[in-house]
């Protein structure tokens, strides 16, 4: 299955994706506990958990028999650079607005 | 964490001085990108900056005007992508409030891909700590660590 490497705003654009990642947020769980959350198939939760996998959202570790998926920074790091990037882009271009208006302001 | 981007300044200038700023699109492209804004809500228009494609940005940034009350509220989508027509979707809210013979004024940018995203970065605060612990506890029980966590 090939699939296209999505963004990570885009990965966490599907809400069912979204509530993988919150189930896993409280506790790791293996791909069959997982699945058991959602009225689609096995399948089709897989198809998500290697979406987030690809993106960086979860790890996936064999323990025991079992494959435990678990969450992973990475993903959300890629979200954080942007936030932090227009966080940054924001704060210089405010900057250049107050001199523009101290400018107007002197000159009245 | 941060979850929502927000930034509040004091100008020494009239409500109204501001606003010129935020919704003259001459006076914007001074301070902030070149632009074809229009002061009307429900228009459609673009910033343009230079693309920076180390993180996927063509530097093309789509807004529609969401709201409009002058000169105390503003706020327009916020899309930007790669270029290859996926866009993620944010909103910038102004809000300026008259104070001190000058103007505050507050920026929120947020609903980075939908508004539950904030939502995440709650639950990631609020979990992720305990939830490396766990993970860290149960890695150690079952494997002999050949995980660097």
């Amino acid at each position: 299955m090939e699939q296209h490497r999505l963004d990570a705003f885009q990965v966490i654009a599907d809400p069912s994706r979204r509530q993988i990642l919150h189930l896993l947020s409280k506790d790791s769980l293996t791909i069959n506990s997982l699945a058991e959350n959602f009225d689609m198939s096995r399948p089709a939760v897989s198809k998500h958990i290697k979406v987030l996998y690809n993106a960086g959202f979860i790890s996936i570790q064999d323990i025991g028999r079992e494959r435990h998926c678990i969450l992973k920074q990475d993903g959300f790091k890629e979200l954080q650079q942007w936030l932090e990037y227009f966080d940054a882009f924001w704060g210089s271009k405010l900057k250049k607005l107050e001199v523009l208006l101290n400018e107007k302001s002197t000159k009245k | 964490m941060a979850k929502i981007i927000q930034h509040q300044l004091f100008y020494p200038n009239p409500p109204q001085d501001v606003w010129d700023y935020l919704t003259n699109a001459e006076l914007m492209a001074q301070w902030l990108m070149p632009n074809d804004f229009i002061p009307v809500l429900g228009h459609e228009f673009q910033f343009k900056t230079k693309a920076m494609p180390d993180i996927d940005f063509d530097g093309i940034i789509y807004c529609k005007i969401l709201e409009i009350d002058p000169p105390q509220t503003l706020s327009y989508s916020w899309k930007f992508g790669p270029g290859d027509g996926t866009l993620t979707d944010s909103v910038v809210s102004w809000t300026l409030n008259e104070k001190d013979n000058g103007t505050e004024l507050q920026l929120i940018h947020r609903g980075f891909a939908g508004s539950e995203t904030m939502t995440i970065f709650t639950m990631m605060d609020e979990g992720w700590l305990k939830n490396i612990q766990k993970i860290l506890k149960l890695l150690n029980t079952t494997t002999n660590g050949t995980t660097q966590a």
